[in-house]
Order: C-alpha cells, then sequence, then structure tokens
C-alpha cells in the first residue's frame, strides 16, 4: 500500500492506483477530461497534470497514467501545473464553439466546469475555428462535432466497452473526426451512452433537447424496471415531464452505463394517454369515494358469493411494498385467491429461479465479468438483459469461453459483440474443472430436467425473470401460494378481480361482475373496470426492487405525479367560465392530473376502508431490515432475509 | 576510412547478392551464430553501436530489455518509416544495398530469440522494398535466412509491411499500432516494447541503419566498431545526408565525430552559390538550429547534446544567409501539425497554434507577446503524448534562441525583411 | 466490384497475415490502385475481405496520406512541401503547376488527368526539388523540367 502526500495531505492507496484516483480519495478532484474509471487509460487529454515535487519521480506528470508511489510527494497547485492545465483548456477552447446558450450540455458540461477551474479566459489565437459536419445518428442521440475536444471517450466506450464497430474515429491531426461510416441508426444497444460519457455536448439526448437545463431537472436515485437486471439511473425530470434519464453507477450492477431501452424509453410515463383520474364505472371521481365504492362492492360482493369468489392479482411489476401489500390484503379478505403471475410458464420460471438460487450459486455481475466459460442459455440477451452485455464481453476479451445454447426456437434481435460459439445442446458445453463458470438463462420456459442438467454444471447462476421485480414477486407469491391467473379464472368461481398492477387478460371469463384495476397504464379491459385507480411509475413512487440476482435496491421518488406543464389545458389552471387570459392569475394547491397514488398506498388505504387496521409501513417482519436501504449504497442480496 | 555501411555499393545501382557475400558479406552472421545469443547481444553492446533513428539509444540495452524466459513470441521491427525531413540515409543505404539489413535483422533475430521479424517500409520506399524482397529471397535460397540457418536450428522468417505514409508512423510504439493494422497512435508507456509490444508480445524496433551496421560489428569485432569514431566518446560511422543550400547534396558514410565544417566543405563542396552559411538542422526536422558558431562540434550524438541540438538522423539541412529562417521555421511546424496523429491535446491544438503565430510573424502581423506565447509552447508541449510535438518545438526553440533579433525584426518592421517587395 | 482474381490474391495475402488487420494497409492499397481511389465500394470490399466494419477500415483509410477517400485524376502529382524542397524552391514548382494546370492544390484538372496534392518530405532530398507523378519520382524539378514531365506522363 503505497503512502504518498497530495497537496500536504497523507495519503495511503492499494497498489496499482493512479495519482488521479489517490487525489480524488481525499477530496481533490484534478480536472480530466479522457480519464473515466471504466474505460482504459489513454493519457491523451493532459489535463490532469501535476507537478511531483519529490519522491521517486519528478516534475510535471499526468496523474491519470501515473501508479501512486511510496514517498510521491504530489503538488496539484504547483504554478507549472497550472499553466500547463490552463493551456490545454486554451487549446481546446481553441475551436470548441462558444454556444453554450444553445448547447443541452450547459450545466452538466465538464469543459465548462474545467474551463473555470483551468483559469483560461482571454482568447489569444487570430485564426479561425474548424468547423465539421455533423451526422444522423438515429433517433436517440444529436451529433455536434464542433464542439469535440477529442478526448477519445466515445470511441473507447463505443468500441473497447461495448464492443460496436459502427462508430468510431477517423482522420488525423486537427481533422480526427467521430462518427459513423455513414449516417445511420447507431447499431451498439448502449449508444445512448454516448451522451453520459461525452464530457460537452458532441452527443446530446435528442429525445430531450432543449427541454430544460441541468440546473433545472429533479432527480432522485431510481432503479430501472424495464427489465430485471435493475440498472441504476437518474431520471431527470422538469415540470413533471420526463426529459432524460441517465445512467447512475452502481458496480455491483451495470457500473457507470445503461442500456438504450432504459434510457430513451419513457412514452409511458409522459403520454397523455396515461390515466390519470380516480373513475368508479366510467366516471371521474376524488380518490377517496373511488376507494369507497371499491370497498363497499367488494363488500357487498363478499357477503353474497363469500371472499372466495375474489381473486387479488399482482405482477412482477409491483414493488415488493406492493407486492407485500397484497398479502395484508388476501389477509383481510380470508379466503381470496392471491394471484402475481399472468399464467402457470411465467410462474414456474419466476418461482423456479427464486426456488433455485442462494447466496452461493447466485452469480453477481462480478462474477460473470470474471467467468472463465459463460453460457447463455435459450436467451436473447441484448433483448432480455443489455447491460449483461458488456461483462460477458469483459469475461470473452479476458479469454473467456462463451457458449450460445439454442435450439433454433429463439433468435438474436441483434448481433452479440463478443466471440462465442454457438451449440444446439447444453451436452456439448465444456466447463473444465476449476474453471469460473456463469450460465445465464432467460425467462423463456425451461423444462425441468433441463434446469436440473444447468443446476449440475457447477456454474454460478443467472436466471433472468419474466419481469422486473421478479424476484421480489416470486419470493412473496412462494410464502403466499399464489396461484396464476389464468388458473383461478378457469376454475369459473371468481366473481370479482382486484388488479393491482396486474397483467389482464384480453377478456374476462364469464361470471365476473366486479373488475377494480389499480395501475399506470391502463388496457382497453382495464379502462372499462368498475373502479379504476390510478397509480404512481417507480420514478414517481420510492420503493424497493429485488433484481435477478436476489439485491434489493431502494429508488426514490424523482418528482410528484401530474400532468407535465407543456401543453397543459387550459381547463386546469382555471375554473372559472369563461376562462381567464393567459397566464392565470390565481394558483392552486393541487397538482393539475395528480391523483396518482403509490399502488402500495392504495392497497394499504383500501385494507383501511375495509375496516382492517392502518398500514404506514410495507416493510414489516424479515422484511424491515430493507427499510432503510441506501438507494445509494449499491444494493444487498436478499438471500439472507429470505431464508431467514 | 574505412567504409562500413556504405562499402559494397556499387556507382549507379545496386549490389548483387554475391558482390555482397564475395566482398565478405554474411561472415557477420556466420560468426554469430557460432557464439551464444547473449554474446552476440554483448558484443553489441560494447561496440558502443546507438541508435541511428534519431534518440540515440544504445542498442545492446535495447536488446538486452527484451525478457527471455516469458512464454509466446518475441518480435523484431526494422523501422523503416523514414518520414523526418531532410532525412534520406535509409532510402541510399537500401536503394545501394539492401544486403546488409538483411544480415542485420538475421544477426538480430538470433540475439533476440525472434522467430520472425518485420520491416516497416514507408510509402515511396518501393525501390528499397523491391530490393529487399529479392535480397530476401536470395538469402533464403542460400540458406541464410529461413528455415535451418546454415544448417542449424536457428530460422528467421522475414517479412515487408509496406505503409501508406503518416510521419507518426516512425513512433515505435505509433509503428506497432501500424503494423497490426490498428490506427496509429502511440500507445501509452510504460509498458515499454521490450516487454509488451507487437501483439502484446516482447517486441525490439530497431532502425535501418542500425541494423545494418550490426553484420560488420559482428565481423570486426566491438573494438573495431569503437574505433572507427572521430572522437573518443563516439562509436564507428554515420551517414549523413546532407540538403538545403550547399554545392553537393549528398549522402556520405562518415566518422562519428566528424565536424560538420568538414562535412559541408570538403563532401558538399562548400555552400551553394558562394553564398555564406548562416545556420543548420543538423539531424533532421525535429532538432535544433546550430549556428556558424558550431560547425567545429564533432557530430556525435552527446557532442550535439552539449550545445543544445540533437545528431538526430544525421539528415543535415543547411541555410544561407539569404532565407529567412521564420519562413522555415513555419515550413517545419506546418508540416508537424499536419502530421500530429491526433492523440494529445498539445500537439493536435498546439501546433496550429504555433503555426498561426507564425504565418502572422512572417507577413508582418505579429505581435510582442507571440514571442510569450511560443516560449510557452516551447515549454508545455515538452508534456505531450509522444516526442512528436517536442521534437516540433526544438527548430522554433533553435529560432528563439539564436535567431530572435530576426523574429523581432519580422514584427518591428512588419514584414520579411527577407522578402523584396515585390514578393510582399 | 473487383475482378475476382483481385479478390483471390487479397483474400490470400490475408490468409496468410499474422492477423487479418495486419493486411489491412495492402488490401486498401490494393483497391485503391484498381479503382484509383479508395471509393465507399472499395471500403466495402476491403471490410468484407478483412473481416472488419466498413467503419473499421474507414478508419484506418483517413489516417493514411496515400490512401484517397476522395476522386483524384488519373494520375496524383505530389508535391513534396517539406523543409528540404522548401530550400529548394517548391513553392516555385507550385506555382507552376498551378498556373500550368489552372488548379489548386488538392483540385484535379478539368481533364481528369492530374491531381495535385502536396506531401510530406518524400526522402528525396538530395534532389530536392522533388515530386511524384502517378508514383514516378521526378528530382530536381524546374518550371522547364516540370513541362517535359507533363508532357510525358501524359502520353504514358
Amino acid at each position: 500500500m503505497p503512502k504518498l502526500t497530495i497537496d500536504n495531505i497523507p495519503v495511503e492507496v492499494p497498489q496499482g492506483t493512479s495519482v488521479l484516483e489517490a487525489a480524488r480519495s481525499v477530496g481533490i478532484t484534478i480536472p480530466h477530461f479522457c480519464y473515466h474509471p471504466a474505460l482504459a487509460i489513454a493519457a491523451a487529454c493532459r489535463l490532469c497534470a501535476v507537478k511531483l515535487l519529490d519522491g521517486p519521480v519528478k516534475g510535471i506528470q499526468m496523474s491519470c497514467s501515473l501508479a501512486a508511489q511510496d514517498g510521491m510527494v504530489v503538488s496539484t497547485t504547483d504554478p507549472e501545473a497550472m499553466k500547463l492545465r490552463s493551456l490545454v483548456i486554451e487549446w481546446l477552447m481553441i475551436n470548441h464553439p462558444h454556444d453554450c446558450p444553445v448547447c443541452d450540455e450547459g450545466g452538466e458540461c465538464l469543459l465548462q466546469d474545467f474551463t473555470i477551474a483551468g483559469g483560461h479566459g482571454r482568447r489569444r489565437y487570430q485564426g479561425n475555428k474548424r468547423t465539421h459536419m455533423n451526422q444522423y445518428l438515429g433517433e436517440g442521440i444529436y451529433h455536434e462535432m464542433n464542439r469535440c475536444i477529442q478526448c477519445y471517450r466515445c470511441v473507447r466506450f463505443y468500441q473497447e466497452y461495448a464492443g460496436g464497430t459502427d462508430f468510431g474515429v477517423m482522420g488525423s491531426a486537427g481533422r480526427v473526426y467521430f462518427g459513423r461510416f455513414e449516417e445511420g441508426q447507431l447499431e451498439s444497444p448502449l449508444s445512448g451512452n454516448l451522451v453520459d460519457i461525452c464530457p460537452t455536448g458532441v452527443f446530446t439526448d435528442k429525445t430531450g433537447r432543449f427541454r430544460a437545463r441541468y440546473w433545472d431537472y429533479q432527480f432522485s436515485p431510481a432503479v430501472c424496471q424495464h427489465c430485471s437486471v435493475g440498472c441504476n439511473t437518474s431520471p431527470q425530470a422538469f415540470h413533471r415531464e420526463l426529459i432524460k434519464i441517465v445512467g447512475r453507477r452502481n458496480d455491483n450492477v451495470n457500473g457507470w452505463f445503461i442500456c438504450d431501452r432504459g434510457r430513451f424509453d419513457k412514452e409511458y410515463l409522459n403520454t397523455p394517454l396515461r390515466p390519470r383520474d380516480p373513475m368508479v364505472d366510467g366516471t371521474p371521481c376524488e380518490y377517496e369515494e373511488a376507494l369507497a365504492a371499491l370497498a363497499a362492492r367488494v363488500a357487498d360482493l363478499a357477503k353474497v358469493h363469500g371472499p372466495e369468489s375474489i381473486v387479488i392479482a399482482g405482477s412482477p411489476r409491483l414493488s415488493l411494498e406492493g407486492a407485500l401489500m397484497l398479502t395484508e390484503l388476501a389477509e383481510h379478505l380470508k379466503g381470496a385467491t392471491l394471484s402475481f403471475y399472468a399464467g402457470p410458464a411465467e410462474s414456474e420460471v419466476s418461482l423456479g429461479a427464486v426456488k433455485l438460487l442462494n447466496e452461493q450459486n447466485a452469480a453477481t455481475v462480478r462474477d460473470l465479468e470474471g467467468a472463465d466459460c459463460v453460457v447463455l442459455y435459450e436467451l436473447d440477451l441484448i433483448e432480455e438483459g443489455a447491460m449483461l452485455v458488456p461483462a460477458v464481453r469483459k469475461a470473452a476479451v479476458r479469454g473467456g469461453q462463451v457458449y450460445l445454447v439454442s435450439s433454433g426456437q429463439r433468435t438474436l434481435s441483434k448481433p452479440l459483440p463478443f466471440a462465442y460459439r454457438q451449440v444446439a445442446s447444453l451436452d456439448e458445453v465444456i466447463i473444465e474443472g476449476g474453471a469460473k463458470g456463469v450460465v445465464i438463462c432467460g425467462a423463456a420456459p425451461r423444462p425441468a430436467e433441463e434446469m436440473a442438467q444447468i443446476a449440475s454444471l457447477g456454474a454460478k447462476l443467472m436466471l433472468l425473470q419474466p419481469g422486473p421485480n421478479g424476484f421480489a414477486v416470486g419470493t412473496v407469491a412462494l410464502e403466499s401460494r399464489a396461484v396464476p391467473l389464468s388458473e383461478v379464472l378457469s376454475s369459473g368461481k371468481v366473481k370479482a378481480l382486484l388488479a393491482f398492477e396486474a397483467e389482464l387478460p384480453d377478456r374476462l371469463p364469464e361470471g365476473v361482475t366486479l373488475l377494480a384495476c389499480a395501475d399506470w397504464r391502463a388496457s382497453d379491459l382495464a379502462k372499462g373496470a368498475a373502479v379504476f385507480l390510478p397509480t404512481t411509475t417507480w420514478i414517481e413512487s420510492d420503493g424497493t426492487a429485488v433484481n435477478f440476482e436476489g439485491r434489493a435496491q431502494h429508488f426514490q421518488r424523482s418528482f410528484k405525479a401530474g400532468l407535465p406543464l407543456k401543453g397543459l389545458d387550459p381547463k386546469y389552471y382555471q375554473h372559472q367560465s369563461p376562462a381567464p387570459l393567459h397566464p392565470p392569475r390565481v394558483p392552486h394547491g393541487e397538482i393539475p392530473g395528480g391523483k396518482e397514488r403509490d399502488c402500495w398506498k392504495v392497497v394499504a388505504q383500501l385494507i383501511e376502508k375495509m375496516g382492517g387496521g392502518s398500514m404506514a409501513e410495507p416493510l414489516t417482519g424479515k422484511w424491515g431490515a430493507l427499510r432503510d436501504l441506501d438507494p445509494e449504497g449499491g444494493g444487498i442480496r436478499v438471500f439472507g432475509l429470505r431464508d431467514r | 576510412m574505412e567504409l562500413l555501411l556504405f562499402k559494397h555499393n556499387r556507382p549507379g545501382r545496386v549490389c548483387t547478392f554475391e558482390e555482397y557475400r564475395d566482398g565478405g558479406g554474411f561472415s557477420g552472421l556466420k560468426k554469430a551464430i557460432a557464439m551464444a545469443p547473449l554474446e552476440v547481444q554483448q558484443v553489441v553492446m560494447d561496440s558502443g553501436l546507438r541508435g541511428r533513428g534519431g534518440a540515440g539509444f544504445p542498442t545492446g540495452k535495447k536488446w538486452s530489455f527484451v525478457p527471455r524466459d516469458l512464454p509466446g513470441p518475441r518480435w523484431l521491427i526494422c523501422n523503416c518509416d523514414e518520414m523526418e525531413p531532410g532525412t534520406y540515409k535509409d532510402r541510399a543505404l537500401l536503394e545501394a544495398n539492401p544486403y546488409s539489413l538483411i544480415e542485420g535483422m538475421t544477426i538480430a533475430c538470433y540475439a533476440l530469440g525472434v522467430r520472425h521479424a518485420f520491416i516497416f517500409i514507408r510509402k515511396g520506399y518501393e525501390t528499397a522494398a523491391a530490393n529487399l524482397a529479392r535480397g530476401i529471397e536470395e538469402a533464403k535460397k542460400a540458406g541464410l535466412l529461413g528455415e535451418r540457418i546454415l544448417g542449424t536450428d536457428f530460422s528467421v522468417d522475414l517479412d515487408l509491411h509496406l505503409s501508406a505514409g503518416r510521419y507518426i508512423c516512425g513512433e515505435e510504439t505509433a509503428l506497432i499500432n501500424a503494423l497490426e493494422g490498428k490506427r496509429p497512435n502511440p500507445r501509452v508507456k510504460p509498458p515499454f516494447p521490450a516487454i509488451k509490444g507487437l501483439w502484446n508480445s516482447p517486441t525490439v524496433v530497431n532502425n535501418v541503419e542500425t541494423l545494418a551496421n550490426v553484420p560488420e560489428i559482428l565481423a570486426n569485432g566491438a573494438a573495431w566498431f569503437k574505433g572507427l569514431a572521430k572522437n573518443p566518446e563516439g562509436a564507428g560511422n554515420k551517414l549523413f545526408c546532407v540538403s538545403g543550400s550547399v554545392a553537393k547534396r549528398v549522402c556520405v558514410e562518415l566518422p562519428i565525430g566528424t565536424t560538420l565544417r568538414e562535412i559541408i566543405d570538403v563532401h558538399c563542396g562548400g555552400m551553394r552559390d558562394g553564398k555564406k552559411f548562416k545556420a543548420c538542422i543538423p539531424g533532421g526536422a525535429s532538432t535544433q538550429f546550430l549556428t556558424a558558431d558550431h560547425l567545429d562540434v564533432p557530430m556525435d550524438f552527446d557532442t550535439v547534446a552539449k550545445v543544445g541540438s540533437r545528431l538526430g538522423s544525421g539528415g543535415v539541412i543547411v541555410f544561407d544567409e539569404s532565407q529567412c529562417l521564420v519562413a522555415a521555421t513555419l515550413n517545419l511546424i506546418t508540416f508537424f501539425a499536419r502530421e500530429s496523429c491526433g492523440w494529445c491535446t498539445p500537439c493536435r491544438e498546439g501546433l496550429p497554434f504555433v503555426k498561426e503565430i507564425l504565418q502572422r510573424i512572417e507577413v508582418g502581423r505579429g505581435e510582442e507577446r507571440d514571442l510569450e506565447i511560443m516560449r510557452e509552447h516551447i515549454k508545455y508541449l515538452n508534456y505531450s503524448f509522444c516526442a512528436l510535438a517536442p521534437g516540433a518545438m526544438a527548430p522554433l526553440d533553435g529560432l528563439l534562441r539564436s535567431f530572435e533579433d530576426e523574429v523581432r525584426e519580422h514584427i518591428l518592421k512588419g514584414k520579411c525583411p527577407y522578402k523584396t517587395e515585390k514578393q510582399i | 466490384m473487383i475482378p475476382e482474381e483481385l479478390k483471390k490474391s487479397l483474400q490470400q495475402r490475408v490468409a496468410t497475415a499474422v492477423t487479418a488487420r495486419e493486411a489491412a494497409v495492402d488490401v486498401m492499397k490494393e483497391l485503391q490502385s484498381h479503382y484509383g481511389w479508395l471509393t465507399d465500394e472499395a471500403v466495402g470490399e476491403a471490410a468484407e475481405i478483412l473481416g472488419l466494419s466498413t467503419l473499421q477500415v474507414d478508419e484506418l483509410a483517413t489516417f493514411y496520406e496515400m490512401i484517397y477517400r476522395r476522386p483524384v485524376g488519373k494520375k496524383v502529382i505530389h508535391v513534396c512541401d517539406s523543409i528540404s524542397c522548401w530550400c529548394a524552391g517548391f513553392e516555385r514548382i507550385m506555382e507552376h503547376l498551378r498556373k500550368k494546370l489552372g488548379v489548386v492544390e488538392g483540385q484535379t484538372t478539368a481533364d481528369g488527368m492530374f491531381t495535385v496534392i502536396p506531401c510530406c518530405c518524400m526522402g528525396i532530398c538530395g534532389d530536392s526539388p522533388a515530386m511524384t507523378v502517378g508514383g514516378n519520382f521526378y528530382g530536381s524539378v524546374t518550371p522547364e523540367k516540370l513541362d517535359e514531365i507533363l508532357e510525358k506522363e501524359r502520353k504514358n
């Protein structure tokens, strides 16, 4: 463990730590552009210069590429180092356009920050600025090459990290150009990360251009709920419109990055078609009214047909809190059937994984990166867990063998960016003794005998879930003896279906007289429900999600749900007729279209309305340990809790 | 004096395999193969041979950095990417005789335990490449290259890699990237090529002239080679290729330590049109200007370094009193700015900055503060990623050290004093 | 489309290389000499032969001075503009070329015969000013000599 001093502060760091990282560990940020913790050292921008005053190395050095050594005396404020840093900024600003007012990166631009930090302020170069033509890179990313400071982060990310081959660097000297061979949609499913990794505004999120500034955004730590990987994100909202989603670092799961679906797919939240109002028999009403109506109708129905005629349905879209609260509701309506999955296949896959996995055999992403052998079993990895792709790639680049077991039923939506051997069955997979193996299974139905064969391979397992929170919901379903919805409905005894963020069939069987839905989206069937209760999405609520490897992660509300201010119907800001002139002069307390409630709270309130006790805390008993989970703490695996 | 590199030259044509062999060629290889590889390396080390590509690093020492105990291949690359402006010695050498290099590389492969070696040849040296290709076939046929050389277990494959023109390819790690078919940006060091070079295996990169010296060193011994130099610290001969304002522009082989005065007066027949010597660049475009005060400095690595320049590649470019050194330096900087690979900021952006300043000064729009900005660049371009930008600053540094008055005159008069009114 | 024969010989070159990429420059140069410049189609063909993407080929192609990614005339005139040729007055040669051919640097003559491109030191400093026309070297060029060279090259 080398000991050194940086700006008179003694620092001790593990062998191999760079001086830049050592400085960071004591709170000193040395300006840098090309350095990124997820990428190999480039030492290209020359901004991170420091001066070594004494010790084994002396003079001006680049702190990113200099390993900390015993006895180093580092100064980050030495005049010579500062002069070099200011010159680097001056050199970069020779060609950087002064278009900050119309640049979407403004406010979150590393170049802005380090220009100020670097001390360069007056232009001495008298020549013209170099200009480039931009390219169309698809619907996700806007390209503005003139802003480029040639840190090479984008190409190193795209090619080395993500394994893409359609984006790179062309030309030489001052003519280097970062782009594609020809205009067109970027092919990598991780291409959106160019937005995050570019230190300035060359790549900006086209889906959120010119909507707001960084300092305007409301954001909180969130956990992506598009698939069961559980990547950490920061959704950025402005006036209740979800503008952008950016990656949030979690080395246990997604590293620094997220996939394009997690980044760009936000229509479900912003869509004007989203159900916002509670409704009873198709008529909008207040939330309390709808809850009371539902409580009364359920009570009546239970009285006539018995609680056995009631199904309470959820899905792996629920948060852990929501799932737990449904068990409380089932408890209250003793005799009612609890259901968490649309059908038996889905239920089997999810519950099978929960049963099979334990602390020892459940592979982490780190295990995957370090594997000698990776088996992709009947799986379209890019579709089902895109953020596992770079981890498999890391293993492959390190020399690991990757197998794709495919009986031909599933085809790959996109080519995988690493070398692999495609085999027809598990019998052809050889994991040598002592080798670290990881098998990744998709959420397609897995026959029991094949699962037994997989379990016998001696490899660690990654069993992807059929829904984002499948592991949590599966755990709860297992304990509460839940029954798949299609099975319950086919029994013919069901009179009432209470669906909480559940996947409904296209039509209900004869005899079901009461349908109630609580959801943030509504199918045609749900729209016709007797009682409809709008809920918040995970971005507008607090909660806990457990990813496929049993990692519980807490997400926090980024903003209060409601209709985006942009395009808001005037009826929401005036109650008089005729409407007053724009702008509205009278403020109203409530948020337009903001009646949505968190799903678990809706369940709790329903229980209360039906005469049950008040439920203020959904995480009780063994789950109580997750109550204070730090949303930025990387999450914890729940096997210990579950098996308690 | 005794010729070593040009020993086998024939006027107006390339020497033949038979001529080379009968003139004593391949005796170094025969001698080497009878020795242990490390003994061969020791002879090269003892000879004091220093890299002829420009940096002057001791060749034997470079070889000694290669780990011998690692599994996997080791590589030798001959750097024939001679793109340093003013340098044409490797062309002269290979167009006259490819065999010294082939033999030298074979010996180096033996010393280093290399099975497969490459010659990286710049665009434009097709004649040299053809000579080498023919020479390789001839040597193979004669059992001096390829499988089981001279009936021993020692085998070497020698391949040519023809490049497509970029100065940066001459930087050894950029050259390795170029050979691998990657973009020729230099690599982060460490690891150095001796540990992790071509395809991540230990690699030695030597210049053409360096390797061409090796056969004679083996044939005649380290002491003989050392004794060739004129100055006591020097070793061997050096090719000096002269261009610019001399009467006769020649590429000559002379003992290390020969003075500039002798090179110009004796071998180049003095200055062109009787003009007066003003300055010269002693070793290719990335070395500092020497002035008339330095004409008697022995041309050796350390002696030239002592007066603030570098022996470099031996490409001497001579300027006379009628030439504007601001314009000359502008030409040099323009070259370097264009040839920057674009990897690091100081080189990619700093060189065009200096170019813009020199352009203004040359057309009479210079400002006093430009001198300060240029001095900042001279100092801080040293912290570039590779040696290209520091090399580019060498002539500028020389300009400001020895000819500041000339630069100032441009600024004060608002025009280039060497241009006639008509030219302006 | 390149002839099958050329394609085969390039595939052969790639097969004998240590890695396919090692042969990339050779492949690009061969395709360039077939097409005259490295057309987009040629980049696609190179990519196929080398097992790379078009972008990966273009990353290399655009780096090198002597790979042309834009159309050029039947013969490219490279005039060295580095220091030794500067000393020998390359600017005079350039000026003469501009006048004689009616083009500036980077342009192709109206008849599609010549493209004038200044280039880096060609290592012919002993015979500066130097130039190449269609790959043929000419040293100690004077305006008078240049006329003869152009005449000769136009005929061949």
